[in-house]
């Protein structure tokens, strides 16, 4: 378990010497018992720095901020940013390492780990802690939780209310650091694609009309997008920003135009969109379910990612996010590749 | 008697190998079903996945993509690539519930007219049975 006083004093060290600009963490939230990320920019601010199980956000994703930050700079800080990351978030640094998108020298990595149990689900925990004012949750030696409501402290079994990725997490400690708080956690769950097992005994029929269902309700707010440390590419395929269409475009210069998929929120376009997704981040998720917790909707997006990453692993022996020093999964092959589907 | 169903089929042939293949059933006189809408490009691997959920979109019922067979292709691994990226977008497809014989894949080099008329003659008899792709094709 890790202790928050060696966490902040940590922190504290490098920020007070100067090793790092800012760190990224996690404070706790002006309402509510969520954690919410925070950027600590003096040593006396990280007083306010928490660790518990609500700390679900993948704070990765402000790497990505920093460094389109860093590049609109006549003359940027060059120090490292500090940045606390669970077992989950530092396999999604260790992909974008891979991917050359940061350097290691531009980030100093505080780890934390998660024990033996994981983060809550925030759905999970309303359920079952239905109408109670929570105001503290806190990880314990053993597999549970301990929940602080107005009516006192009660602990609950981790099982009841942690995410579903959370038991299928095979990187409960981070896998690439400068400091390891927590120490090392190993976890063998026993099906680490169990989730998807009842979606793949469904017949075909039975499978489409559940993503139909549930991917008619998307709205196309690009949450899962936004939210995503691996979409950081300046223009996505599905945003046509560059082909902008003005009263008087020509219709022949429109008709030019390539239009992959429509933005209006239509069932086909919306699958189109999220396929498109999925295979993007084939071999790159990380499985932090961030697209599933921000979707506003309640999609089990976390379900397409999840699928190809079982079949990256099944298929090709593919890992994401433990070796950044290897090709990504599709700009690499191996000759024994699979091909007994090709006619 | 009702009109029997044709499917409409998007073919995307890699221009060493397939591309040729079929030319060679052409000019050949090797008879082939006529739902095929061959689209030519420079190889198996430049097929981006979303050039077959595009198809999909855009109507088509069937889509295959055809290369080189492994080891011969014009850009030495163009359909190593081509084969993982493929098999991925498969596991997808199938995992969102389209049949999974409305995808395929097939190598096909350039004295292979023969196995291209093959190709398409079993995927039209696969796709005949199913009817029209409905899933994924635009509204309106």
């Amino acid at each position: 378990m890790v202790a928050l006083e060696d966490l902040k004093q940590e922190a504290k060290n490098v920020l007070e010497g100067g090793t790092v600009k800012y760190i990224i963490g996690y404070k706790k939230p002006a309402v509510g018992f969520m954690a919410v990320p925070a950027f600590f920019h003096k040593p006396e601010d990280l007083d306010a720095l928490v660790w518990d199980p609500t700390c679900v956000h993948n704070l990765v994703l402000f790497l990505k901020d920093e460094k389109k930050k860093k590049l609109g700079q006549k003359e940027p800080d060059e120090r490292p940013v500090g940045i606390v990351v669970k077992g989950c978030d530092s396999r999604a640094v260790n992909v974008l390492l891979q991917e050359n998108y940061i350097d290691r020298e531009n980030v100093y990595i505080l780890g934390v780990s998660c024990g033996k149990t994981g983060m809550v689900d925030l759905k999970k925990v309303r359920k079952y802690f239905k109408g109670k004012i929570i105001s503290q949750i806190d990880f314990n030696e053993n597999e549970s939780f301990t929940v602080t409501t107005t009516e006192g402290k009660v602990e609950v079994p981790a099982a009841d209310i942690f995410a579903v990725r959370c038991t299928e997490c095979i990187t409960a400690s981070p896998v690439i650091h400068d400091v390891l708080l927590g120490g090392d956690s190993v976890r063998t769950p026993e099906n680490p694609f169990g989730s998807l097992e009842e979606m793949e005994s469904k017949s075909q029929g039975q499978k489409w009309d559940f993503w139909q269902e549930q991917l008619t309700k998307c709205i196309r707010c690009y949450a899962c997008r936004s939210i995503c440390p691996m979409c950081y590419c300046d223009e996505c395929v599905v945003d046509t920003i560059n082909f902008a269409v003005y009263p008087d475009t020509p219709a022949e210069e429109k008709a030019q135009k390539i239009k992959w998929v429509e933005k209006s929120p239509t069932t086909s376009e919306n699958f189109i969109y999220h396929m498109v997704r999925a295979i993007h981040l084939a071999g790159r998720c990380v499985d932090c379910a961030e697209c599933e917790r921000a979707c506003p909707m309640d999609i089990p997006l976390r379900f397409l990612n999840k699928k190809l990453e079982k079949e990256s692993k099944k298929l090709f022996d593919y890992d994401v996010g433990y070796d950044t020093e290897i090709p990504s999964l599709i700009s690499s092959f191996r000759d024994e590749d699979p091909e007994d589907f090709i006619r | 008697m009702t009109e029997e169903f044709e499917p409409k089929i998007v073919a995307f042939l890699c221009k060493w190998c397939s591309s040729a293949g079929s030319d060679l059933a052409g000019v050949s006189r090797m008879e082939y079903p006529s739902n095929v809408i061959p689209i030519q490009v420079l190889c198996s691997g430049s097929v981006s996945p979303l050039y077959i959920l595009s198809a999909f979109n855009k109507g088509a019922d069937g889509v295959l993509v055809s290369g080189c067979h492994p080891g011969d292709c014009h850009y030495i691994k163009g359909n190593y690539y081509s084969r993982r990226r493929i098999a991925l977008l498969k596991e997808l497809l199938n995992f969102i519930g389209l049949e999974p014989e409305r995808f395929k894949m097939s190598w096909v080099s350039a004295a292979e007219g023969t196995k291209y008329t093959e190709v398409i003659k079993e995927f039209v008899d696969e796709l005949k049975p199913l009817g029209a792709q409905t899933k994924l094709r635009r509204n309106g």
